[in-house]
Order: structure tokens, then sequence, then C-alpha cells
């Protein structure tokens, strides 16, 4: 208990995000580099029940992509909810648990049922727990505004014990998921939705600034740049279209009928960016990475619809659009901007954060690209995991070395910068 | 100038605004599918076959002429029933009594079904272009009557005192106080009116003429041929979001702001 208690004591468990962010980008490398030396030589994914695909869409969603998620709700939502933040043994415990799930899932295969039974406990359990520690924040919450995150993770923890039900009953588990990136595309609209707020509204000011810089005398000019609003209506139907999706796709996998919901789904996340067409602030570095995710959502889902309707393309071009993509994309930005800034720094600036978008960005492009008829499968897989681990990999460097720092003021938890240093 | 400049520039973020309409679209599409998976391609078609259908229309040529003499008479009827129903609504409106006269008339109108008109129609034109005319003008007219009317009677009198305290001219009375308020109420109607129009001459076609739209539904139907049903429906549906949301839609808007700025 006590190494437990010292380890807690540890900077890097002063809160919740630090140790989730840090496995994340970690993580996110390790796993594709395991999958890279699969795809190069055939081996070197452990053996789980459904095999390497299996392996390598449920730790990329459900290990790298949970872990990403559970830092941020054990963060944010205290702080949307203007409730305690959750201490340094939470953070420890979950983070734990979470490793513990992927050694369980890892050595399913050898452990045989037993380690199968072990990882669905594991894996079922951690969902169990994040819900438990969330949900009475929420739903105690004045008006409750932030219930749609509940629902998400409810969603969420359906999706892993669907796919651990189906592993117990000897079932291929991949449907579930596939539900759990539609559920995982929800979560991202709604993150976004607040965390652009103050990203796109920030780059607002900044433009509003320079205006005033260039053209002192008309004053005016600076009245025509309106604020950001993201709109709940516009979201909302983007999460209901993915639903749909999800849904339809879920009953009837590749269907025409799931292809033109995939359509639909598209079309009312390309609907969303009627909110961000805000002028030159988009084309500031983190308004950008975020409007890049929502491009990256609406082509994958289109992808996948014109894939079931017929066109030769592979249905996982527009998926991993969605996940390398999409979910890429969105949590490295999620690391940036949440995890510098509750660690007490200010925003990156440096040309890294630039070179790991882009790297990521084209990592789906290439991945997507492969699933078109008549290119180079291997070598854009390839290309594709090599920006991804490139991404992630500065990331872990560069974010990594934050998470594991005390903070540079006198913060002692998942505070934004404080702006005087020595005063708290 | 500055007008079609300002049109020009909203113009991008118009045509994004869509997406909400294309995704809303995409799920009437979804269910199209499922309807047709659950009962089979005879009682409804896939939504691909039927694009398939209409696809293969048009490039034999047979499309074009059957929707443009459908154009002809539905904008025929349609052009008689927005100058008579906007002259006659606009006078109505003028008079209290006028107006008081002519609600009744007006709601028997609409209450009378068009297929009651096309019956007439058929007995007095028979199978010439009058029949779908007469019936689109019929059922036109009192959409566009009622929005005259309104828009005549719901003339604000106190900005009227205004105007004439401050001696407005003539020509600004008009183009500024009359009009704007007019034409808000106008627009909608003539809207609605179309889409009317559009509907009811097919349906006077499939029952009076040998050739347009409405009659090469009553083939497709005489032939089973639900494919080419559904396609001739694609193309109707299709051209009336076509003009509506690519033409009248950006009007409207631009009229109607005029109203949400005086709310």
């Amino acid at each position: 208990m006590r190494t437990l208690d010292r380890l807690a004591a540890r900077p890097l468990f002063m809160c919740c995000f630090r140790p989730f962010f840090l496995a994340t980008a970690v993580y996110g490398v390790l796993v594709l580099l395991v999958w890279l030396a699969f795809l190069g030589a055939g081996q070197g994914v452990p053996a789980v029940p459904g095999g390497p695909f299996v392996w390598h869409a449920h730790e990329l969603m459900f290990g790298f992509g949970l872990a990403a998620a559970a830092g941020f709700v054990l963060t944010a939502l205290p702080e949307f909810t203007a409730t305690a933040a959750f201490g340094r043994r939470v953070a420890l415990a979950m983070v734990l648990l979470w490793a513990a799930g992927r050694l369980a899932f890892w050595s399913s295969g050898w452990l045989g049922a037993a380690g199968v039974v072990l990882s669905a406990l594991l894996n079922v359990g951690f969902m169990g727990a994040l819900v438990v520690l969330v949900a009475p924040r929420l739903w105690r919450d004045p008006e409750r505004p932030h219930l749609s995150f509940l629902w998400g993770l409810v969603a969420m923890g359906l999706a892993v014990a669907g796919f651990q039900a189906d592993v117990l009953r000897g079932l291929y588990p991949m449907r579930w998921v596939l539900v759990g990136v539609g559920v995982m595309m929800a979560l991202i609209l709604i993150v976004l939705g607040r965390v652009s707020m103050r990203i796109v509204n920030d780059a607002l000011d900044a433009e509003r600034v320079r205006h005033r810089a260039e053209e002192p005398l008309l004053r005016r000019e600076d009245d025509e740049i309106v604020d950001y609003r993201a709109r709940p209506p516009r979201r909302n139907l983007a999460i209901f279209g993915i639903a749909l999706y999800t849904a339809a796709d879920f009953l009837w996998p590749g269907s025409v009928v799931s292809g033109w919901l995939a359509l639909a789904a598209a079309a009312a996340i390309f609907n969303v960016l009627n909110d961000w067409h805000v002028g030159r602030a988009l084309f500031s570095r983190w308004a950008l990475m975020l409007y890049a995710v929502y491009w990256l959502m609406a082509l994958g889902y289109a992808l996948i619809g014109v894939a079931a309707l017929g066109a030769p393309l592979a249905p996982s071009a527009g998926l991993h659009l969605l996940t390398v993509g999409a979910m890429g994309v969105s949590i490295f930005a999620v690391l940036c901007i949440a995890g510098r800034t509750h660690a007490g720094f200010e925003l990156d600036l440096r040309p890294w954060v630039q070179v790991a978008a882009i790297a990521l960005c084209s990592a789906a492009l290439a991945r997507a690209a492969s699933g078109f008829p008549g290119l180079p499968v291997a070598a854009l897989r390839a290309l594709s995991g090599a920006a991804w681990v490139l991404g992630y990999g500065l990331a872990a460097i560069y974010l990594g070395a934050v998470f594991m720092r005390a903070r540079p003021d006198a913060g002692t938890g998942c505070e934004e910068v404080l702006n005087e240093p020595g005063v708290a | 100038m500055s007008l079609l400049r300002a049109w020009l520039a909203g113009l991008p973020a118009y045509l994004w605004s869509g997406w909400g309409a294309i995704a809303s679209l995409f799920l009437l599409l979804a269910a199209w599918e499922t309807v047709s998976l659950l009962y089979g391609p005879l009682v409804m078609p896939a939504p691909r076959a039927a694009f398939a259908t209409l696809l293969g229309l048009i490039d034999s040529g047979a499309a074009w002429p059957e929707l443009a003499i459908t154009a002809r008479r539905a904008m025929s009827g349609y052009a008689l029933a927005v100058i008579a129903g906007s002259v006659l609504g606009l006078l109505a409106g003028l008079s209290m009594t006028a107006s008081m006269m002519s609600r009744p008339l007006v709601t028997v109108l609409m209450g009378t079904p068009p297929i009651a008109w096309l019956v007439l129609a058929m007995l007095w034109f028979g199978a010439s272009d009058g029949t779908p005319v007469f019936t689109v003008f019929v059922a036109a007219f009192p959409v566009i009557f009622i929005g005259a009317l309104q828009g005549t009677r719901t003339l604000d009198n106190q900005l009227f005192g205004m105007a004439e305290a401050f001696r407005l001219p003539r020509r600004m009375m008009l183009t500024d106080v009359y009009l704007p308020h007019v034409v808000s109420y106008l627009f909608p109607a003539w809207i609605a009116a179309l889409g009317t129009a559009w509907k009811v001459v097919v349906m006077a076609e499939l029952l009076a003429t040998q050739d347009g739209v409405g009659a090469a539904l009553a083939v497709s139907r005489s032939h089973l041929d639900t494919a080419a049903t559904m396609a001739w429906i694609v193309a109707l549906v299709g051209l009336l979001l076509a003009v509506e949301y690519l033409l009248l839609e950006p009007i409207k808007r631009e009229v109607e702001r005029w109203r949400e700025h005086a709310a």
C-alpha cells in the first residue's frame, strides 16, 4: 500500500488525465509498431480470440481510444459540473485497471478460458468504474447540461460488454468494435462542441486584435467578426445520423440501407461545419486541427456509404478515416490542448505539433487510399502506420515530458494555467 | 450591384447550409430502401433502380419532352393564379367589406378538392391543355389570394400615420412601407402555390391528357412498372426541390429578413 501511495504522490498522478494521456500516446505507438511488424512479417500479434484483426481493432478502439476518453472525462467532467477533481488514488487505480485490462486481453489467448473471463471482467469493469465515477456528478448537476457524456459512456460500456459477451460465447466479436467506433464518433462531436467554443473564439479574438493593429482607423471592422457558437441542433442531427447508421450496420452489416444512412451521417457532419466557417480565424493551428476532424469524419462516413452502395472500394477505407483520422487527430488535439493547459502550461506553439498533426492526417488518408482499387496496398498501409507512429511518437515525447513533470505554476491539481506564479 | 455582391458573398454559405437538407433526404432514401427490402421490388423498387430507370429515360431522350410539357402547363396555370390571386387579393384586402365577403368564397374554393375541379374541367375543356391549366389555376388561386389578402389586412396603420406625418413621398411609401410588408406575405404564398401547382398538374395529366409526366405515370402504372413510376416521381420531386431550394428559398430569406427585423 505504501508503495502505491508513493507512486500516487508522483506528479504523473496529480490529475487523472496525466497518466491516461501518457498511456494513450505511448500505447498508440506500441500497438501500431506491433501491427506493422505483423503486416510485414506475419507474426508478433498475441493470439487472442477472433485473431489478429480483432486484436488490432480492439486495442486501438477499446485500449488506445478509451484511455484518452477516460483521461478526458475524469478531468473535464468534474470541471464542467463544478465538483472536486478526482484524486491521485483514483487516477492511479483507474490507470492500473486499464493496464490490467490490456494485459489480460493480450494474454487471453495463452491463458485459455480463464484468461477470456479475466479479460472480460477487467475490461467491462473498467468501463463500469468509469460510469460509476462520473454518473453521480453528471446527474446531480443542476439542469444536467452534460448528461450526453453519460449516455455516451454507457453506450461505450455496452459495446465493450457486447464484445466480451461475444468472445465468451465463441462468436466473432468485431461488430461490437464497430459499435464502439460509432459511439466514439458521437463522443468526439460532443467533446469538440465544447472544446471548439474556446479554441475558435480564441482564434477569433486573435483575428480581432490583428484587425485592430492593421486598420486602427477602421474600428467598425472588428464588429463584423461575430462570435462562434457550436449549435446543438446541428450536432444532435449528426449524432442522430451516426447512431442510426451504427444501429443499421450492426443489424445488417454492409447493407444498402446502412449505406444510405452513412451518407446521411456524412451530410449531417458537413452540416455541423456551417457553424465553423468563420473566416481567416479558421486557419489558426488549433482551429484548423479540430476542423480537419469533422472533414475526416464526414469523408469517412461518405466512403463507407458509397462502398455499401456498390462503389468498388473497401469498406475499411472509410472506417479508417473515422478511426485513424477523426479519432486519431481529435485525440491528439485534446492531448495537446487539455493536456497542456490542465498541467499548467500554455498551448504549445512549437512546430512539432504541426508535424504530428499532418502526419496523423496523412496516416488516415494513406490508409483510406489503400482501400481504393489499383493502389499499392502494402506500401500505403506501411506508410500510414509509420506516419501514425511518428505523430503519436512526437506526442509521447513532447507531451509525456509535460505529464510527468510537476506544474510550473503554483497549481496542485487539474487547474488550468495560473497566471500569477506563486499565487494559488 | 452591391446587392448582387452581397448575394454572391452569401452564396457559398447558403449552399453549404444545404447539407442539413441533404442529410434528411438521405434518411428518406434509407427509409425508402427499407420499405423496398421489406415488400419487394414490385411494390417498391429500390432507390438505385429508380435512379437507374430515370437515367435511362433521360439518356433515351424520353424524359425532357414530357417534363417540358408538364412544366409548361403547370407554369401557365400558376402564372394565371399568381396574377389573378395577387391582384384580387390585394384589392380585396384594401376594403374590409370586400375581404369579409371574399373569405367564405375562398374557403369554398380551398375546400373543393382539385379532383372535383378536374372532372368539371374535363367536361369543359376535354383532352386539351385547358384541363390541366384550369385545374392548376383553380387550385393555386385561393392560396395566393389569401396570402395577398392577409398581407394588406395586416398593414400597420400606425406606420402609415407616421409616414404621413413625415410627408413620405408616394413612391417611398410604396417601396419602403407597403411593398416589403405585402411581399413578405405574398412570397411564401407563391411558394406554397407552386408546390400545389406542380402536384395538381400531374394529377390532371394522369386522368385527362395523352402526354406529359402524368400521362407517362399512367402508362407505367398500366405496365405495373413501379421502377418507371418511381423514376418519374423522383424527376418531379427533384425538379421541385431544385427550383425551391436554388431559386425561391434564397429570395424568400431576403424577403423574410425584413419581417424578422420588424419583429
